[in-house]
């Protein structure tokens, strides 16, 4: 785990399977979770520009030999002996570069030379109108704070939508102005450039491409849409101050008119325009079900359903592909642009999360569902991305990610918000996960915590190993960014891990030593919801449990055909733990929700570290009471008891149970009576605790506090191992609960667990 | 013919008051003349008189005070008609059966008089309460309508304005002065509290503008998207202008400096049309358009097609004058059918197809105001005063006028600003007192046998006040056998006014050439056909003579001739101007028609040089000849429009730069100096004198210009120029 520490990396297995067969037999595929912008202590930050390989292009590192005497240094990846150049000829064994330091295995370099100019990150909000006056109140201000959090530097812009899109022109000074789009229509660049003036009495240039102030459009045609934030707060304020509802009359059993995809598309074609390249973000603000426009996911007639799964399934949702194609080529415009999409969508109602969710995530935008734009999960996720204080985000734009690695190792994908570039090569494996089939992948938009989840396939096969070479018994791995950090500044971070290998019999118990199981968990959690969303008649519990059984006949110790005589080492013993409660999840038991909370749920997944993952997968649980100190108790229904309060964390949502004495006691107002100033404590203990993690989180959790048998208490009880069922032979203890449910209970699962791995 | 013996009108239009002793039941011949009062009772009688049989009908006329036409409300009773031929009761109806029937004066027709309005006959036969009656007594009465007037309630006076804000329109300062004039005219609107107000401002994209009242100041909202305009918002495109006066007002202030800087030289004038015509489409109204580039972009696109010389003299000329694409039309009659009414400003110093545009003024209703090369500083009193008339003026709107005429007579064809709704009704989705109306009568039998003719004019508007109201005009004229009779009675403003017309719209058809000459073609068989009639009496032999009611004709024709619409060909007038002159002239009145083609000519210097007090000589008027001017003298040519100030070439110096106000040599381009008040008592009386001229006819502003007349080979120039000789 100090590995995380220091180079922000997490792998399955640490000690790989030196072969192909090997590795095939593992089950859990060789797979690393990267953050790539995890803050790393004391890293250092070069000002110069790193040192290449000459021929594999990868990056001078500690794994690299160096000879002092001939300056020279032989890449780890491709043995190439490269000469050092003229700057680096100091060299010796004790003046090294920081680069060369054994610990800086994870640096950056902010070269000068690379990187050009500093851009103004850019901010194009897309904001709803069709909705309650209520809603528009809690959003304007939302919005009005945000913009004033917004960098002094940083561009903004603004386009409201509802029947029709308005892009406003907040350059305009004299009043409020705006051009106005249909909603049912579909604009490409070049209508917008048209129909938006760029050229008005000038002459067009009639060659080439037109992007961007660099080539063509001048400074102050970009100047209208797009001003710094110092400048524009005023007008942002006045427009945002008279911002109406959308103005079209909605009859009684019709849906508002809006036009999401529309205005979306508009939004990413002026950005494409003004400032391609540079990284900008456009932040949407959606409040209900896009009915309008190419993109649309429900008609206009009320009494038509918003699609649910069991529609999905069975291809009853015929304007969800329609939709989703329209959002691939979406996120392939912002891909090409360098621009991200965030999707803030507060409403009771689906909003079209499912159909977004292939354009937020391959641009690595941020994504909040919440309730109401009133709503905690949204007032405060949004204040957090501006906030530039101790748990600010961290936001930087424009990613480029690159992967090097030995060449017994291929790359067959990253799960995570991360687009191809489409750069192959022989690194590239020929079964495809995720974005794959490609060694570079863009990250429009990261912050500190966005983490991918690479998939690696040994290609190594067995046999006599005769011509090894001499360092063979080590695979390298180098992981490249390149990102406009966000003080705008271009910059190179450079991780460089080496991991051994081992083949042949007894490698089992090296392998088992080097199993993480939590990194594991959070992998195969990405690995079923990509299946489940991907493949055709993905049977999710089928391939766990296969998956399960296969790793426990492999690495369990046992009689075969003993069920009893079953264990696993300390290396893997909570993964069927993991396993049980990821079959259980949201991730998996997705009929309990709807396709927006899915496609929201896997979203965050797949963009967060494996120690959240793992709280999303199984929840943490801590215990109050008098009798001891807060500790964490196994998450099943007997840690309720009558005098305990609980914590659930469950990353999505935060619970704080009260036991039914616990609410009466604080009902009758105890905790207000000095002399029970211990029950206040113990009141305040699991609340101080829930808003310490609501601090440190984003998007911002939802706070439910609750008391035993209240209707709340489901959150709490969903979460539980149902080891105490209605149908159960032991009743629960006195002030303990029960679970009315028929699924099985961790205890029943592992017995099944055991007689299937012994077989 | 010696042109001096011509005889000259020096005193104008003269209105056949005179009738009004015969027919004292007559209506004023201000609101309605025919070309001769005397209607001929044969077909071949009328195949002799040559000239137009036909009337001139200015339904609005303003009248002096105490003249104004009285308004009767028969409440819920109703109107009393003729229930055949819905005639409006008036004068000459007859009341029979003790009061309890009245024949119809056009169709014969006995009605029974209603209960309500029964009334005991006198002795001789009239009904006793007459005096109270103003239906019974005058010609012009305007009845309160009821709701079977109305298809929909009342619409609100509403003042819609499209305005070009491209470069020129800028850069001219144009955009300026008609902010600041409408906002000028905020207060005196008609129709306040009801009245609505909405602006859509346009270059190669339209902006719409909404002035909701709850908000603080305007929001621009801009469409580009030409081939499929569409509406940003369903309302508060067009608002009630008292709840929405400080966004109005905000708007107004705003908009001059709105697009200063812009460099934008196209004109989506279509698109923007289309616009402002589903924006109005619900109720209606007053559609202001402020033009100033040639329609480019979208549908209604225009291209230069005015400075071809070929086409002039060849069989295709008229098409110059027409307009080119069918979209004009077609919008115009879809403005008509939802009653709006289209006035075209247009300023452009370049060709701008005014026969294009001009064609939405002409089946709407509206009027086409033509300030070529648009100069701020000559021009913008008289835009300003000219825009500040149309918009605070009475204005009658979603209006329809129709003239019956007693039996044996039909009125054939109407000439003027309308859309024909069916044979006879005239639709006019606004109309106000500076439009009149052309119509020509037939005979429907070969013999007439009745005495007198009847006529009546009804003009079926919403006052700004939202009453539904009927204008009704009633006049008679006497059947004759007789041509002598016909020429005696004949009216010659009314023909010239007709002939006028009918030229114009020959040159629509025709090469200008083909145009005139119809008209003198008429012109010469008519003073045959008189001289034919009197030859024999009188052994005139070769001498031209005319009848005393028809003495000036031959002066106006040939004037009609040198009219800016129908004068020469390709280089005589601009394209624009000639189709701006003929839309112009196919509205005037009959005394703003001839004043426009004879103008008034007066001799000044005297009035500069001593202190005159006011009102104590009038201006003489000059005849029109060179010999009428001194170089000496200091002379206004008025035609209503302009005025032109002719200086003498022998003038002393400081009078001269007492007018100009500067030392004039520093002036060698006299067409820009503007002629404004200077601090010197010459400049101060020419000022008043203009002035006074002004005061005449409210219904439009001259702009003045100055024309110095310096060397003897450029005076014979200007003065063919300036003054249209008589030649034959
Ligand atoms: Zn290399
Ligand atoms: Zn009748």
């Amino acid at each position: 785990l100090d590995l995380e520490t220091q180079d922000g990396v997490r792998m399955t297995w640490n000690m790989l399977p030196g072969t192909k067969q090997e590795a095939l037999g593992c089950v859990i595929p060789v797979a690393a979770i990267y953050t790539p912008l995890k803050p790393i202590p004391d890293m250092p930050v070069l000002p110069y520009s790193p040192l290449r390989c000459r021929i594999c292009r990868s990056i001078l590192n500690p794994f690299s030999i160096v000879d002092y005497v001939a300056k020279i240094w032989v890449c780890p990846f491709c043995f190439q002996r490269n000469h050092f150049p003229q700057h680096y000829l100091s060299i010796s064994e004790d003046n090294l570069p920081a680069e060369l330091f054994p610990q800086y295995t994870t640096i950056e370099y902010a070269s000068s030379i690379e990187t050009g100019s500093k851009m103004p990150s850019v901010f194009l909000f897309v904001v709803d109108t069709c909705m309650i006056e209520e809603e528009i109140v809690f959003l304007k201000s939302a919005l009005s704070q945000a913009i004033e959090l917004l960098p002094e530097n940083s561009l903004v812009g603004l386009i409201t939508f509802g029947t029709y899109v308005q892009v406003h022109e907040l350059g305009f000074g004299h009043m409020p102005k705006s051009y106005v789009f249909k909603g049912s229509k579909e604009y490409t660049k070049e209508q917008l450039l048209d129909q938006m003036c760029f050229f008005a009495g000038k002459p067009r240039p009639n060659v080439g491409v037109i992007a961007g102030p660099r080539d063509g459009l001048s400074s102050e045609s970009v100047g209208r849409f797009l001003l710094p934030a110092s400048e524009c707060e005023f007008v942002l304020n006045s427009v945002l101050e008279e911002l109406q509802r959308d103005p079209w009359p909605v009859p009684a059993d019709q849906r508002a008119s809006r036009c999401t995809s529309t205005a979306l598309s508009i939004a990413a074609s002026l950005l494409g325009l003004c400032v391609p390249g540079t990284g900008a973000r456009i932040m949407a603000f959606v409040g209900g079900p896009s009915t309008e426009g190419i993109g649309s996911i429900v008609t206009k007639n009320l009494s038509e359903p918003i699609r649910s799964h069991k529609d999905l399934d069975k291809g009853a949702a015929p304007l969800y592909n329609k939709a989703v194609k329209f959002y691939e080529a979406l996120s392939k415009q912002l891909v090409h642009q360098g621009h991200v999409l965030d999707l803030f969508a507060c409403a009771l109602d689906q909003v079209g999360v499912a159909e977004l969710k292939v354009a937020v995530e391959r641009t690595g935008g941020i994504v909040v569902l919440a309730e109401s734009f009133g709503h905690s999960v949204f007032k405060d996720s949004l204040r957090r991305i501006f906030q530039s204080a101790e748990y600010d985000l961290g936001l930087a734009f424009n990613g480029v990610f690159e992967v090097n690695c030995s060449k017994d190792l291929k790359v067959q994908g990253i799960i995570g918000p991360c687009a191809s570039l489409d750069k192959k090569g022989p690194l590239c494996a020929e079964t495809i996960v995720g974005q794959g089939n490609t060694s570079a992948w863009k990250m429009c938009g990261l912050d500190k915590k966005t983490s991918l989840c690479l998939i690696f396939e040994i290609v190594k096969k067995d046999g006599p190993e005769t011509n090894t070479q001499p360092t063979s018994n080590q695979f390298y791995f180098q992981f490249l960014t390149y990102y406009q950090h966000n003080d705008g500044q271009m910059r190179l971070r450079a991780t460089t891990l080496s991991r051994r290998w081992v083949a042949g019999p007894g490698s089992t118990q090296d392998l088992v030593s080097g199993f993480d199981q939590e990194a594991a968990a959070a992998v195969m959690a990405r690995l079923v919801s990509f299946k489940m969303e991907t493949e055709a008649d993905f049977d999710p519990i089928r391939w766990l449990d296969r998956s399960l059984i296969r790793l426990c006949s492999k690495f369990g110790d046992y009689q075969k055909d003993s069920p009893s005589s079953f264990s696993l080492s300390p290396r893997l013993s909570i993964f069927p733990q993991f396993m049980f409660h990821l079959r259980r999840s949201q991730f998996v038991q997705v009929f309990n929700n709807s396709p927006d909370e899915t496609a929201y749920y896997r979203m965050i997944l797949n963009r967060e570290n494996v120690a959240n993952a793992v709280v999303m997968i199984q929840p943490s649980l801590i215990s109050y009471s008098f009798h001891s100190a807060p500790e964490p108790v196994l998450l099943d229904v007997t840690a309720i008891a009558a005098d305990r309060l609980l914590l659930l964390d469950s990353y999505f949502t935060v619970v704080v149970f009260h036991g039914i004495s616990i609410a009466q006691w604080r009902n009758a107002g105890y905790q207000n009576q000095p002399e029970h100033e211990t029950f206040a404590h113990l009141l305040q203990a699991p609340c101080d605790e829930a808003n310490a993690i609501t601090k440190e989180r984003f998007p911002v959790p939802r706070l439910v506090v609750c008391d035993q048998h209240g209707s709340q208490a489901r959150f709490l009880l969903v979460k539980l191992n149902p080891s105490v069922t209605y149908n159960s032979d032991n009743p629960p203890p006195p002030g303990g609960d029960i679970i009315f449910t028929d699924d099985v209970s961790f205890q029943v699962f592992l017995d099944h667990l055991q007689r299937l791995a012994v077989q | 013919v010696d042109a001096k013996s011509l005889p000259r009108p020096l005193n104008g239009d003269e209105e056949p008051i005179k009738l009004l002793e015969m027919y004292p039941f007559n209506c004023h011949p201000r609101f309605m003349r025919l070309t001769t009062h005397a209607i001929p009772n044969s077909q071949s009688l009328l195949s002799r008189w040559h000239l137009p049989l036909g009337a001139v009908v200015h339904p609005l006329a303003e009248a002096p005070d105490g003249e104004e036409v009285p308004i009767v409300n028969f409440g819920p009773a109703g109107i009393i008609r003729c229930r055949r031929c819905r005639t409006y009761v008036n004068p000459y109806v007859t009341f029979t059966d003790a009061g309890r029937k009245w024949r119809c004066n056009l169709c014969s027709l006995l009605n029974d008089v209603p209960g309500e309005y029964y009334c005991a006959l006198d002795a001789t036969g009239r009904r006793c309460d007459l005096d109270q009656r103003p239906e019974l007594s005058k010609g012009s009465v305007e009845f309160v309508a009821s709701t079977e007037y109305m298809v929909r309630p009342p619409m609100p006076p509403l003042y819609f304005f499209l305005i070009d804000v491209s470069v020129s329109a800028v850069c001219s300062g144009l955009l300026e002065i008609v902010a600041k004039t409408i906002k000028s005219c905020l207060d005196d609107l008609p129709g306040f509290p009801r009245t609505q107000i909405g602006f859509i401002t346009f270059d190669s994209t339209l902006h719409f503008h909404n002035l909701k009242s709850s908000l603080t100041q305007p929001q621009m909202l801009v469409v580009a998207d030409l081939d499929d305009v569409f509406l940003p918002l369903p309302d508060d495109l067009l608002v009630n202008l008292s709840d929405s006066r400080h966004v109005v007002d905000a708007f107004l202030d705003s908009l001059p400096s709105m697009f200063q800087g812009t460099s934008n030289v196209e004109s989506a004038f279509g698109p923007a049309l289309k616009a402002a015509f589903m924006v109005m489409s619900q109720l209606g109204g007053k559609l202001l358009i402020f033009q100033s580039t040639l329609p480019s972009l979208g549908v209604g696109r225009l291209r230069l097609r005015g400075d071809d010389l070929r086409m002039y003299g060849t069989d295709k000329e008229h098409t110059l004058r027409l307009p080119e694409d069918p979209f004009y039309k077609q919008m115009a009659a879809e403005f008509t059918k939802n009653q709006i009414a289209v006035d075209i400003y247009a300023f452009s110093e370049k060709y701008s197809d005014i026969a294009s545009l001009g064609s939405l003024a002409k089946y709407t209703g509206g009027q086409v105001y033509h300030h070529p090369s648009f100069q701020t500083a000559v021009h913008q009193e008289k835009l300003r005063y000219e825009l500040a008339r149309n918009l605070t003026r009475e204005t009658a709107w979603e209006a329809v006028m129709r003239i019956r005429c007693g039996k044996g007579v039909r009125f054939t064809t109407y000439h003027g600003h309308f859309m024909l709704r069916s044979t006879d009704l005239l639709a006019l989705p606004a109309v106000d007192c500076d439009k009149a109306f052309a119509m020509q009568l037939s005979l429907e039998e070969t013999l007439m046998t009745t005495q007198t003719v009847y006529f009546q004019v009804a003009l079926l508007y919403t006052s700004s006040s939202g009453e539904r109201r009927i204008r009704v005009h009633t006049t008679a004229a006497p059947v004759v056998a007789d041509l002598s009779e016909m020429y005696r009675q004949a009216d010659t403003g009314a023909i010239v006014s007709l002939l006028g017309r009918l030229a114009i719209e020959n040159s629509l058809s025709q090469k200008l050439e083909d145009a005139r000459q119809s008209l003198q073609l008429k012109l010469v068989k008519s003073l045959k056909e008189y001289r034919n009639l009197y030859v024999v009496q009188h052994r005139l032999g070769g001498r031209l003579i005319f009848p005393e009611s028809l003495k000036f004709l031959p002066l106006y024709v040939l004037s009609l001739f040198k009219s800016v619409a129908l004068r020469g060909g390709y280089a005589d007038s601009p394209l624009d101007e000639r189709c701006a002159a003929g839309y112009n002239m196919m509205i005037l009145p009959i005394s703003r028609m001839l004043k426009l083609i004879y103008p008034g000519l007066f001799r000044i210097d005297e009035n500069l040089l001593k202190d005159l007090k006011e009102g104590q000589e009038p201006l003489r008027q000059l005849p029109l000849s060179a010999q009428s001017l001194d170089p000496k003298g200091v002379y206004v040519l008025d035609d209503g429009f302009n005025f032109i100030i002719w200086l003498g070439r022998m003038l002393s110096s400081d009078l001269l730069n007492n007018i100009v106000g500067v030392e004039l040599a520093s002036f060698p381009d006299l067409s820009r100096v503007v002629v404004c008040e200077h601090d010197n008592e010459i400049s101060k009386r020419l000022m008043r004198v203009l002035k006074e001229l002004r005061a005449k006819d409210p219904s439009s502003y001259q702009s003045c210009r100055l024309w110095l007349c310096r060397l003897d080979s450029s005076s014979i120039q200007a003065i063919t120029r300036l003054v249209k000789m008589v030649t034959t």
